[in-house]
C-alpha cells in the first residue's frame, strides 16, 4: 500500500488520539459517586479551572468593555454627523460579536470543569446563590439578544431610528454590567464571605430560636427571642458546619463586591480599548493601502485613548479594593501587601510602568504626524525623566530582607536602604503614581493642542493659569507625600492620600474645561496626517495590550491566591491536593500559557472576521464586475 | 526550499520549543550529552534571529511571545515563599528536619513572617523579632519554660503580650490560618531552634478543637441592646468628648468644655467593630487599662532629672517616644532611651511588674555591691533579674535597704537601714560607716528604700468608672451601638506595607 501524505496524517492522527485516550483514561476511572474532588486529566483541576476562568474573564472583559465605548463613539458620530465614528463603532462591535460566542463557550467549559472537579464547592455556592444563577441566565439571554439586535440592526437602524439603536446599545451595556455584578458576587463572596456584623435575618433568627429550643426544652419562643432585635450581632456562618445563615443579600453585598464591580467596570474599558488598539496596530502593520493605514492609525489612536481614560483611575480603584480587603480581614490585607504577595505588587508596578511609559511614547510618536507639534518636543526629555523616576519609586520594594545577603543588610543598617528605602513606603508610591498620571495627562494635553493656535483673547492668561495649576498641584502632591512620612497611618490613608487623588482629578477636570474653551475656535496650522505613524509606535500598542492582559492574569492569581487554602475564606476549607497558593514563579508560567492561548484565540477570531470581510469584498467586486459587464453589453 | 527559509523555520521552531521548555521548567538544552545554556538564552537567541529574518506577521508574533516571556521571566526572579505544606508526620529522630518543616510553615501557611522577623537587622515588624526566641521564651513569663511559653503563644497569644506590642496575633489554630497540631509542633521546633534546644517531648493541645468549635456555634448572640439608645449613651456618658465617630459631632481635641474637662485625643471608633470582636469592646469599657491602643497610653517618666508626662507614642526594647504638650498647647515628641530613665527609689518590693518596673538595682544582704538587671519575673518572696546573659534570683526580704530620715529641722539623712520604724522609739542606721541612732520623737518622717528601679508605667487615660456610672442596660445598648461601627459608610485603614494595589 502506498503511503500517501493523507494516509500518513491519518495514521499520525490515530496515534495521537490513542495516546491521548491512554493518558486521560485514568481520570475517568475515578470514583464518580459522591466525591468531594475529582482530578482533571493531565494538568490537574486547579490549573484547568484557572485557565478556563482566566480566559473566560479576559474574553468577558473584552465583550463588556467594547460596547461601552462603542455606544459613546456611535453617539458622537450621530451628534457630529461624522460617519467615520459610526463606522468605527460598528467595527468595534463586529470584533465583539466574534468574541461573544467564545466567551460563552469558555463560560460553559468553566462550569463543566467546576462541576466535575469541585462538586461540593459548587453545591455550596449554588445553595447560597441559586436565585442569582437563575437571574444570571435571564440576563444572559437579554444580553445575547440585545447584542444581536444591536449588531445586525446597525445598518437598518440609521436615520430616524438611530436613537432607538443607541438605546439598544445602552440596554446591552446595562445587561452586560448586571451580568458582571452578579458573577462578581459569587467570586467576591469566596474571598470575603459576607459580613461578620450583619443584620439578623429572619431566617437566621428562626434557626437560632429552634437551636435554643432544642437545647433547652424549658424555654419558650418568647423567652428565647426576648431582647433580640434586628441589630443583634450574630455570625453569618456556623463555625462548625460552615453553614451560611444570612440572607442572599448578605452574601452578595460582601466587603469586596462593590470595589471589584467598579474596578472591573473601568478595567474592562481600558482592556477593551487596548485590545482594539492592538487589533488596529496589527491591521496597520499589514495594511497595503494608504487609506487602510490612515483608518487603522485613527482606530489605534482611539483605542489607546480609551485605554488611557480607563487606565488613569484604575490605581485609585485598586487602592479602594485593597482597603476593603484590609477591612474584611487585616491578616489577608497584610498577606497581600506585606507578605506572600508583596513582591507580586512590585511586578505589577513594572507592568503599570510599562503601560504608562508605552502610552506616553505612543502619544509623543503621534505628535510626529501633526504639523506644528514640534514646539512641544522640547518638554519630552523632562517628561520621560519624571515618569521614569516615578515608576522607579513605584517599583521600590518595601523591604530587601529576602534578596539581600547578611553583609548587605549589615552595610545598609537594616533591610531598608538608608535613603532609597523611603521610596518603598506607601506615601512615596502614592505621590509617584499621582505625578505619573498628571504627566500622562500633560502629554495628552500637548497632543490635543498640537497644530492648533488658540484665538481666545485670554489665551495667554489661560496658559499661565494652566501652568500654575500644574505647578501648584505637583508641589501640593509632593508636599502632602512628604508630610505623609511623618503622620500616623490612619491620617495618611484616610485624609492625605484622598487629598492627593482629589488634587490630581481636580487638575484634570479643571484643565480640560479651560483647555476646551481656549481651543474652541482655534486656528489649525497643520492637519493630522493619519497613517504616517512609525511601525515602532504600533508595536507599542501591542505591547500595551499584552501588558494589560498579563497584568489582569497576574492580579487574577493574586485575588484567588489570597484565599490560600480556602474555597470560601474562613468558611469552607480546601482539602484537595491544591490546598495552597502556588508560587509566583509557577503562577506566572500559567499566566504566560493563558496569554498565549488568549492571543491565539483572539488572533483566530480576528482572522475569521478578516476572512469574512475579504470574501464579502470579493463577492461584491464580482457582482460589481458582472453589473459593469452587463452595462457594457 | 531555500537555505534562508530553512533557517527561518528552524529559528521559529526553536523559539516555540524553547518557550514551552522554559515555561515547563525543563532542564537545560542538551547538546552532545552536555547541558548547555538555559532555555531562556535559547529563547532570546531565537527571538533575535526571528525579528531579524522575519517580517510582518511572524515578526509581530515573535514580539508578542517575547513580551509574554519577559514578564514570566522577571516575575520568576523575585523572592517567594510557598504556602504549600503537607505534613502527615514529624520525624522526631531528626529534630533539625522538623525545624526545617516548621520554617516552611512559619514562612508560608502560618503567615508568621507577615508580622514577625527573625533578623535583628530587619526593621521592626508589627510583632516582636524572634531572633533567639529559643532562649528568650524561657524568660518571658515567670514559672513558664520555653516550650510551654511557645505553646501558649501559638494557642492563646493574648495571654501574654510582649511590652510594646498590641493584641494583634490571631489564634493560628483557628480559621482562617487553621494550623494543624503537627504544623504547630513543627513551628515550635523551628522557634526553639532559634538559639535554643529543640525539645521533642509531645504535648497536649491546651484547647479542644471540637469542643471549642461546638461552643462557638452555640454561643448566644452577644448583644441584645438597642444601637440607637446606645448612641445616646455614647454622647451622654461623654465618650464623644474624646473618641470620634463619623457622623457624630464632637468637641475638638484640646478644647476645654463647660465642665473644665480637657478633651484629649482617643482612638477614632468609626470602624472599631470592623477590626475587633465584641469581647474586646466589652473589655475596653469594663477594664479600660487591660489593653491600651498603641500611641494612646498615658505615661509619666523621669529621665536625666526631667519629668515627661504625656502620651506614649511608641516603645521598643531600647527606647520610648513620649508626646507631651506645653501649656500653650504645643505638642513635642521626646525620644528617651530606656537606659536614660532615672532610677526611682522603691519602698516596697511588691507588684513590681504591675507598677511598670523595667530594671531593678538591689543589694543582697550578704553582698557589698548592688546587682542591677532587667526584671524578668517575681513572686511574693523572690525576684528574678536578667543580669547580662544570666538570670539571678534574689530574695525580696534579705536585702540591704536604705532609709531616709527627715528631722523637724529639715535635715535629711540617708543611711543603711539596721532597725526600727517610726512606730518604735528609735531608728538605727549606718551613716558614713558608723551606726547612728535616731529618736523618732525628733523625726518628721522616715522613708525606706529597698531597691532602685527604672519604671515605665503606661495607663489608660480613660476613666475606670463606667461600670459604676452606667447601668447594665446602658452598657449593652452602648455595646450594641459600637457593634454597628463597622465603617460601612467609612473606609478601612490599611497597614503601611507596599504599593497601591490594582487589579
Amino acid at each position: 500500500m502506498k503511503i500517501t501524505k493523507k494516509r500518513l496524517y491519518l495514521i499520525l492522527g490515530c496515534v495521537l488520539v490513542f495516546y491521548a485516550v491512554l493518558t486521560v483514561a485514568p481520570a475517568f476511572a475515578q470514583d464518580v459517586t459522591d466525591a468531594e474532588y475529582r482530578t482533571f486529566p493531565l494538568i490537574g483541576s486547579r490549573t484547568a479551572a484557572w485557565i478556563a476562568s482566566q480566559l473566560h474573564l479576559l474574553f468577558g472583559s473584552f465583550i463588556l468593555g467594547v460596547p461601552m465605548f462603542a455606544v459613546i463613539i456611535e453617539f458622537i458620530g450621530w451628534k457630529t454627523k461624522d460617519e467615520r465614528y459610526d463606522r468605527m463603532a460598528q467595527e468595534f462591535i463586529k470584533l465583539c460579536m466574534g468574541a461573544f460566542s467564545t466567551t460563552a463557550l469558555l463560560g460553559g467549559v468553566l462550569v463543566f470543569i467546576l462541576i466535575w472537579c469541585y462538586p461540593k464547592v459548587m453545591s455550596k455556592l449554588s445553595g447560597i446563590f441559586g436565585p442569582t444563577m437563575i437571574f444570571y441566565v435571564f440576563l444572559f439571554f437579554g444580553e445575547t439578544f440585545t447584542l444581536y439586535l444591536y449588531s445586525y440592526g446597525w445598518d437598518k437602524m440609521q436615520g430616524r431610528h438611530k436613537g432607538w439603536h443607541l438605546f439598544l446599545g445602552v440596554l446591552l451595556n446595562v445587561f452586560g454590567t448586571a451580568i458582571m455584578f452578579v458573577s462578581n458576587a459569587w467570586l467576591s463572596y469566596q474571598t470575603s464571605p459576607a459580613t461578620q456584623h450583619g443584620i439578623l435575618s429572619e431566617m437566621r433568627k428562626k434557626s437560632w430560636m429552634e437551636e435554643r429550643l432544642a437545647a433547652d426544652p424549658s424555654l419558650t419562643p418568647e423567652t428565647v427571642m426576648e431582647g433580640v432585635t434586628d441589630h443583634t450581632m450574630i455570625p453569618l456562618h456556623n463555625e462548625t458546619t460552615g453553614e451560611f445563615m444570612g440572607t442572599l443579600w448578605d452574601a452578595v453585598n460582601n466587603f469586596t463586591w462593590m470595589p471589584i464591580n467598579i474596578h472591573r467596570l473601568v478595567g474592562n474599558i481600558a482592556f477593551g480599548g487596548s485590545i482594539v488598539a492592538a487589533y488596529a496596530a496589527f491591521r496597520f502593520l499589514v495594511a497595503k493601502t494608504k487609506e487602510d493605514k490612515a483608518h487603522y492609525d485613527w482606530m489605534g489612536y482611539t483605542g489607546n485613548f480609551i485605554a488611557l481614560c480607563g487606565l488613569i483611575p484604575l490605581p485609585f480603584l485598586g487602592y479602594w479594593l485593597g482597603r476593603e480587603i484590609y477591612m474584611f480581614n487585616n491578616t489577608m490585607g497584610i498577606n497581600m501587601m506585606g507578605s506572600l504577595f508583596s513582591w507580586l505588587f512590585i511586578i505589577q508596578a513594572v507592568m503599570i510602568g510599562v503601560l504608562f511609559i508605552g502610552a506616553n511614547y505612543y502619544l509623543w510618536s503621534g505628535m510626529g504626524r501633526i504639523d506644528g507639534a514640534e514646539i512641544y518636543a522640547r518638554y519630552r526629555p523632562y517628561m520621560i525623566t519624571v515618569i521614569v523616576i516615578c515608576v522607579a519609586i513605584w517599583m521600590t520594594p518595601r523591604t530587601l530582607s529576602k534578596i539581600s545577603t547578611a553583609s548587605e543588610l549589615s552595610a545598609m543598617g537594616g533591610a531598608n536602604h538608608p535613603h532609597l528605602g523611603l521610596f518603598g513606603l506607601m506615601t512615596a508610591k502614592n505621590t509617584a503614581v499621582n505625578i505619573i498620571i498628571l504627566t500622562t495627562f500633560l502629554s495628552f494635553l500637548f497632543y490635543r493642542r498640537s497644530g492648533k493656535t488658540p484665538t481666545a483673547s485670554w489665551g495667554k492668561v489661560g496658559n499661565i493659569a494652566i501652568s500654575s495649576i500644574f505647578f501648584f498641584a505637583t508641589v501640593s502632591i509632593v508636599v502632602i507625600g512628604i508630610v505623609g512620612f511623618t503622620v500616623p497611618t490612619d491620617l495618611r490613608v484616610n485624609t492625605l492620600t484622598p487629598y492627593q487623588v482629589l488634587i490630581a482629578l481636580a487638575v484634570m477636570a479643571v484643565v480640560t474645561v479651560v483647555d476646551i474653551f481656549m481651543y474652541r475656535k482655534a486656528t489649525t496650522s497643520g492637519t493630522i496626517k493619519w497613517g504616517e505613524m512609525t511601525d515602532r509606535s504600533q508595536y507599542v500598542l501591542i505591547l500595551i495590550a499584552i501588558t494589560f492582559t498579563s497584568l489582569m492574569g497576574l492580579m487574577g492569581y493574586a485575588r484567588s491566591g489570597l484565599r490560600e487554602a480556602w474555597h470560601i475564606f474562613g468558611v469552607m476549607q480546601d482539602t484537595s491536593v491544591d490546598a495552597y497558593t502556588p508560587l509566583l514563579s509557577n503562577a506566572v508560567n500559567i499566566v504566560a500559557i493563558i496569554m498565549v492561548v488568549f492571543f491565539a484565540l483572539v488572533g483566530f477570531i480576528f482572522w475569521l472576521g478578516l476572512w469574512g470581510e475579504k470574501k464579502k469584498q470579493a463577492s461584491a467586486a464580482t457582482i460589481e464586475a458582472a453589473v459593469t459587464a452587463e452595462g457594457d453589453d | 526550499m531555500s537555505r534562508n527559509t530553512l533557517i527561518k523555520i528552524a529559528s521559529l521552531i526553536l523559539m516555540v520549543v524553547s518557550f514551552i521548555a522554559y515555561i515547563a521548567g525543563a532542564s537545560a538544552f542538551p547538546i552532545a550529552s552536555e547541558n548547555l545554556l538555559p532555555w531562556s538564552v535559547w529563547f532570546l537567541i531565537a527571538v533575535i534571529v526571528n525579528i531579524v529574518l522575519w517580517t510582518s506577521v511572524m515578526r509581530l508574533l515573535t514580539f508578542s511571545l517575547a513580551v509574554i516571556w519577559f514578564y514570566a521571566f522577571v516575575a520568576g526572579l523575585v523572592p517567594e515563599s510557598s504556602t504549600a505544606v503537607n505534613l502527615t508526620e514529624l520525624d522526631w529522630s531528626d529534630p533539625d528536619a522538623v525545624a526545617e518543616q516548621g520554617a516552611l510553615v512559619f514562612n508560608g501557611k502560618g503567615q508568621c513572617a507577615a508580622c514577625h522577623t527573625v533578623d535583628t537587622t530587619a526593621p521592626p515588624g508589627r510583632c516582636p523579632d524572634l531572633t533567639d526566641i529559643g532562649i528568650n521564651a524561657a524568660t518571658r513569663v515567670p514559672g513558664m519554660d520555653a516550650k510551654a511559653y511557645l505553646i501558649e503563644s501559638m494557642y492563646q497569644p493574648a495571654n501574654y503580650l510582649v511590652p510594646g506590642y498590641g493584641k494583634i496575633m490571631p489564634e493560628v489554630w483557628k480559621a482562617p490560618i487553621a494550623l494543624s497540631k503537627l504544623e504547630i509542633e513543627a513551628v515550635i521546633a523551628y522557634l526553639q531552634s532559634q538559639g535554643g534546644e529543640i525539645d521533642p517531648t509531645p504535648f497536649d493541645e491546651p484547647i479542644d478543637r471540637a469542643d471549642v468549635a461546638t461552643a462557638a456555634a452555640a454561643l448566644p448572640p452577644l448583644l441584645t441592646g438597642d444601637p440607637e439608645l446606645g448612641k445616646k449613651v455614647f454622647v451622654d456618658a461623654a465618650c464623644i468628648s474624646c473618641h470620634a465617630v463619623k457622623g457624630i459631632e464632637s468637641p475638638a481635641a484640646g478644647e476645654v468644655n463647660e465642665e473644665d474637662f480637657e478633651v484629649v485625643t482617643a482612638p477614632d471608633l468609626s470602624e472599631i467593630a470592623a477590626f475587633n470582636d465584641m469581647r474586646y469592646l466589652e473589655e475596653s469599657i469594663l477594664v479600660p487599662g487591660a489593653q491600651i491602643v498603641s500611641g494612646y497610653g498615658a505615661v509619666t517618666v523621669r529621665a536625666k532629672g526631667t519629668t515627661f508626662q504625656g502620651t506614649l507614642v511608641s516603645q521598643d526594647e531600647e527606647k520610648i517616644v513620649v508626646r507631651t504638650k506645653t501649656a500653650d498647647g504645643v505638642e513635642e515628641e521626646h525620644t528617651i532611651l530606656l537606659s536614660e530613665l532615672d532610677d526611682e527609689p522603691i519602698e516596697e518590693l511588691t507588684d513590681l511588674e504591675a507598677k511598670g518596673y523595667l530594671t531593678l538595682t538591689i543589694t543582697p544582704a550578704d553582698a557589698d555591691t548592688p546587682v542591677t538587671g532587667q526584671l524578668v519575673s517575681e513572686t511574693d518572696e523572690v525576684v528574678t533579674l536578667k543580669v547580662g546573659d544570666e538570670a539571678r534570683t534574689l530574695s525580696k526580704t534579705d536585702v540591704k535597704s536604705l532609709m531616709t530620715v527627715v528631722t523637724f529641722d529639715g535635715d535629711e539623712i540617708v543611711g543603711e537601714y539596721v532597725s526600727g520604724t517610726m512606730d518604735d522609739d528609735e531608728i538605727i542606721l549606718i551613716v558614713d560607716g558608723s551606726e547612728e541612732m535616731f529618736d523618732t520623737f525628733d523625726l518628721e518622717e522616715a522613708t525606706m528604700t529597698r531597691a532602685f528601679g527604672k519604671r515605665l508605667l503606661v495607663t489608660s487615660p480613660m476613666p475606670e468608672n463606667f461600670p459604676i456610672i452606667l447601668s447594665v442596660a446602658d452598657l449593652t445598648n452602648l455595646l450594641s451601638f459600637l457593634s454597628t461601627l463597622t465603617g460601612a459608610t467609612a473606609e478601612a485603614v490599611p497597614e503601611d506595607t507596599g504599593d497601591a494595589p490594582a487589579e
